[in-house]
């Protein structure tokens, strides 16, 4: 004869709330006296202090300070003959970048330049990230971020040099469209917006990988089972999901492409962007170039505080 | 009776070399509250995948009153199912979840607000529309599922334990809502559930569904009291099962029986059977008070054990008391026999 | 050679930026003296040079004439490569450098600003033998005294793809007025020296302007070379400042006309590109390279041994050859490897050079002798330049 079958164990499910936390035993261990508590939490604090504070003091030091340096070396002049730097106190710098036309040309076209590399990236990134996190098998999803990883190991200007001998004039991309009758970009402002999107895009990939990864399969089955086809999820569901990463993803490649100055060197033709016109007056004329590098720097913060509002950084 | 709300014919499922669903047949008439009981791992989410659209069928065929779905997606069948963990969108509002299936079909926005807070108003979550779905109680936002998959009265409801994640209470008194919701809304529901006290409750028939096949379809009073398997029994609540030589000697008869413990009496060891009575002794092993009734553990010769349940209403004969020697009686038809 | 390293140049950048704000400039006697005789070596010379200019055979096993310096003299060489005029400037100006082949628009710069020292060419014995035509000229001697030592020259040339360039150019023309011809493929030096290639085609074709100096510009003349530069923007594929960039771009046919140096041409055509080097019938501007010593030079006489040992014969052929310029001593030319090198840099053919306008630094005060007139100095070029480019 059998035993009678129980009843099965009851699932008890996740429960409601945090698990009550065991009361601290008292007497389980005597209570340091409060000389001895004080003593405990100063030298905790010393070896906070000596933990963080090396780092912290190089932060402040030689990033704040450096920074601090750029942004009053602004205000000095120079001696146009022997481009020492004169340190008395002047708005000239900043009134000829906001008055010279040229100085505002090359800025709009270089943010024009980034925002253009930013949209393309995400554009690119979405479907490639979706791919990743929600398409391929779980298999295929490691090498397949390694391959996204892979151009990052390659130097920066191997990759540019790369570009620059595929978008020559008898280039593999001249070649391939030749026989269309087409022909490629050339050198110029558009070799530059594909160099950069393509040299960044990882960077908009990753995070927008992460954040599809971790919508949960439930999330888009509830989609699809509240009648939403496959557009309306990815327009309602998985592009509100990504937009936090996406935004994330555009600090980089906004960023990166504000500041860079060697790839246009390289495939922008006769293009200057700030960067370069930084480059070229840093040697020349410091407080000029300090006054420059202000645009990006403004730039940059505005773009944070933009992105930040639609509370992006909470996910960097 | 009209044709079937859901209608499952020969379907199978599987997952690589793994059989999830085996031949199922299954037929849900249009209003009715359907629960698929079985342990995990036995296939019965599976199935409410399958008619919800998630997954495809290898062979067999799904339809939906009388119309042939198994090929189509998931956005095109009339059902709605709430999610064990409610899968509710954390980047909307409580108002915006259970509107979304009227803004998907293109419902003018005040007119799917309206509706929204109506069927808001249906779980009693009134004012809570503005809310994340993150500032809300586990039970607020199973309700906030149910709301979202009742707005725009679907045809078939599917429920996939939708009361796993609830306290006890809590569960009880959604079984007693959810039921309540089906009677007026008219909806076919499809409960998939582990737990046979949640199934027996609220539903008007049951499937018990075992490694990828239904073991048993009935109404739950039939399923407990006349399980078609050893297994029904056994998953059905408590049960005593006897078989082989263990049967010969406690019920009397070859075969394989279930006696359920509540038809079990006590009696002192000098009370008689009644007519059509069987009686066995022992010696009672072990009582354990649990509440409403007690359940006592009673050891038999050739260490044969049999549990009893009794309410405790009535007294109990004076001799029931650890280690002391028993009589246990039940009806013969109360040993119901099972197919081997 | 000088391509334009950005990462040196921003080194540069925070080296200069650690210079003025920690250490300040002191504005002690900028008068400095050449020396009246040399001492012993100090075992060490720091040097600020173009690529190519102090090889020690890590790039080429066959080109090294820094260890038999070292061996010969004792002084250990420790060498910096600069990429433009600019950076050398602002190496100098760090004071860690006793010396520097500065081209013509560095050493005025220099020279004002008290960083480099006056030569006492007594001292370097092969002085003696340098070309007439590059000794005592205003890019390298101030009130009659020498700065530095001449090191090598060459002219920037007019190069094009023959198959490409239907009727061989002989005029800048070719890149100004008739650019368009080759729209999208023509290319320029960048940097705001080149204002002066276009200053002298004015000069040439537009004598009305009145401009006898490329690089003693006045406002309205160099406001007409902006303006043909401007006009030339437009048929420009891509201004170039690194050699292997220019290389390439003639190669691929990216390029098919445009300003370049003799080693350019040269290596070019070793890739089999179909090009050609011309000066052109204006002439041209060039360079003019000159080993000048710090002020603050910490061994001096180490410095003086390399100028010595860098314009002698043989070193100096070295070097032009490895380079690709004209050597400045005139014995170089029987040690050159190739016998023609000299030939075909014009090395000896003064009335070559003197229709070369080398680099030399625009100041407020205008070079070509006007004083009722103030001319447009770097800076404004520089402006210029930015502009142009737009």
């Amino acid at each position: 004869m059998r035993a009678p079958t129980a009843r099965p164990a009851q699932d008890p499910g996740p429960a409601e709330g945090p698990p009550p936390r065991p009361a601290p035993s008292p007497g389980a261990r005597p209570a340091p006296g409060p000389r001895a508590a004080a003593r405990l939490r100063l030298a905790a604090r010393l070896r906070l202090a000596a933990l963080l504070g090396p780092p912290l003091l190089w932060l402040t030091l030689a990033y704040l300070g450096s920074l601090a340096v750029l942004l009053v070396s602004a205000f000095w002049t120079t001696d146009s003959f022997t481009s020492d730097v004169v340190r008395t106190w002047t708005t000239d710098n900043l009134h000829e970048l906001l008055t010279t036309p040229v100085y505002r040309t090359i800025a709009l076209r270089t943010v024009s330049i980034a925002i253009a590399v930013t949209l393309i990236d995400a554009v690119l990134a979405l479907p490639m990230a979706f791919f990743m996190a929600r398409v391929a098998g779980r298999r295929w999803r490691r090498p397949l971020l390694v391959a996204v990883l892979t151009p990052l190991w390659a130097g920066y200007l191997v990759k540019a040099y790369a570009w620059r001998v595929m978008l020559g004039h008898d280039g593999v991309l001249n070649r391939t469209l030749a026989p269309l009758g087409l022909h490629g970009p050339g050198y110029g402002t558009t070799a530059v917006v594909v160099v950069l999107a393509y040299l960044w895009l990882p960077y908009m990939i990753l995070p927008v990988y992460a954040a599809l990864e971790r919508i949960p399969e439930r999330t888009l089955e509830a989609s699809a089972d509240l009648g939403a086809g496959p557009w309306r999820t990815l327009r309602s569901i998985v592009l509100p999901a990504a937009r936090p990463a996406l935004l994330a993803g555009s600090v980089f490649t906004f960023s990166l492409s504000l500041g860079d100055y060697l790839t246009v060197q390289i495939v922008g033709g006769k293009t200057q962007l700030i960067g370069n016109v930084i480059a070229s007056q840093v040697t020349l004329d410091l407080p000029m170039a300090a006054a420059l590098s202000a645009v990006p720097v403004v730039l940059i913060v505005c773009y944070l505080a933009a992105v930040r509002r639609a509370g992006a950084l909470d996910s960097l | 009776m009209t044709e079937a709300a859901v209608r499952l014919v020969s379907v199978t499922k599987d997952f690589g070399a793994v059989r999830a669903v085996d031949g199922v047949d299954l037929s849900l008439a249009g209003g009715e509250f359907f629960s698929l009981l079985g342990p995990s791992g036995s296939g019965k989410t599976t199935l409410l995948r399958l008619v919800a659209g998630f997954e495809r069928p290898t062979t067999g065929r799904v339809e939906l009153s009388g119309r042939e779905v198994t090929a189509l997606p998931p956005h095109r069948r009339d059902v709605r199912t709430v999610f064990q963990d409610y899968a509710l969108f954390p980047h909307m509002s409580v108002e915006q979840n259970v509107a979304y299936a009227l803004m998907v079909r293109g419902v003018r926005k005040a007119e799917r607000l309206a509706r929204a807070r109506e069927a808001l108003a249906t779980v009693r979550l009134d004012g809570f529309g503005p809310r994340r779905p993150a500032e809300l109680s586990g039970g607020q936002r199973q309700r906030v599922a149910l709301a979202r998959a009742l707005v725009d009265r679907p045809a078939v409801l599917l429920l996939d334990e939708p009361l796993g994640a609830l306290d006890l209470s809590l569960r009880r008194r959604m079984q007693t809502e959810l039921k309540e919701l089906q009677r007026t809304t008219g909806i076919t529901f499809l409960l998939v559930t582990h737990d046979q006290e949640e199934a027996l409750t609220m539903s008007d028939r049951v499937a018990v569904v075992s490694d990828g096949r239904i073991e048993q379809i009935g109404p739950p009073v039939e399923v407990y009291e006349r399980p078609a398997t050893a297994f029904v029994a056994g998953f059905m609540g408590t049960t005593n099962l006897l078989r082989g030589a263990a049967a010969r000697r406690v019920v009397g008869r070859p075969g394989t029986f279930s006696i359920r413990p509540e038809r079990i009496r006590l009696a002192d060891l000098a009370e008689p059977p009644a007519e059509g009575e069987r009686t066995v002794t022992g010696r009672v092993a072990d009582i354990v008070h649990a509440g409403a009734h007690t359940r006592f553990t009673i050891a038999l010769p050739h260490d044969d054990r049999l549990t009893v349940i009794r309410q405790n209403l009535a007294g109990l004969p004076p001799s029931v008391r650890p280690d002391a020697e028993i009589r246990l009686l039940w009806d013969h038809d109360d040993a119901f026999p099972l197919p081997s | 050679m000088r391509k334009t390293s950005a990462g040196r140049s921003a080194a540069a950048a925070c080296a200069l930026l650690l210079a003025v704000t920690a250490c300040g400039s002191d504005d002690g006697d900028r008068a400095a003296k050449a020396p009246e005789k040399l001492g012993k070596g100090e075992g060490k010379v720091n040097i600020i040079a173009w690529a190519g200019y102090a090889e020690d055979g890590s790039n080429d096993p066959d080109a090294d004439w820094v260890h038999p310096f070292e061996k010969k003299t004792g002084c250990r060489v420790d060498t910096k490569v600069a990429g433009t005029s600019d950076e050398m400037v602002s190496l100098m100006k760090t004071g860690q450098y006793d010396t520097v082949s500065a081209s013509g628009d560095a050493t005025l710069r220099l020279i004002a600003s008290g960083d480099a020292a006056p030569v006492n060419t007594e001292l370097v014995p092969h002085y003696k033998d340098i070309f007439p035509g590059l000794k005592m000229r205003p890019f390298n001697s101030k009130d009659g005294r020498m700065y530095g030592i001449p090191h090598g020259r060459g002219a920037n040339l007019l190069m094009y793809r023959t198959d490409k360039v239907s009727a061989a150019p002989d005029s800048w023309r070719a890149v100004f007025e008739d650019a368009d011809a080759h729209s999208g493929h023509v290319t320029a030096y960048d940097s705001p020296i080149y204002i002066a290639d276009a200053a002298l085609y004015l000069m040439k074709t537009k004598p009305s302007l009145g401009i006898k100096d490329p690089y003693a510009l006045d406002r309205g003349q160099l406001d007409a070379a902006v303006a043909l530069l401007k006009k030339q923007h437009r048929a420009i594929g891509e201004y170039w400042s690194d050699y292997q960039k220019e290389i390439t771009a003639f190669r691929s046919g990216d390029s098919v006309i445009g300003t370049t140096w003799q080693v350019i041409a040269n290596l070019a055509q070793a890739d089999k590109a179909p090009v050609k080097a011309v000066m052109p019938k204006e002439g041209a501007t060039g360079w003019s390279d000159t080993w000048m010593v710090s002020t603050k030079a910490a061994h001096p006489n180490c410095a003086y041994k390399w100028l010595d040992w860098i314009v002698s014969p043989k070193v100096n052929a070295q070097v032009a050859e490895y380079f690709g310029e004209a050597p400045a001593n005139a014995k170089a030319c029987a040690e050159t490897a190739d016998p023609r090198h000299c030939a075909v840099y014009h090395a000896d053919d003064e009335s070559y050079y003197r229709r070369v306008h080398f680099w030399t630094t625009p100041i407020k005060q205008c070079l070509d002798g006007r004083e009722n007139t103030t001319c447009t100095d770097y800076a404004q070029w520089t402006r210029a330049w930015t502009e142009i480019k737009g």
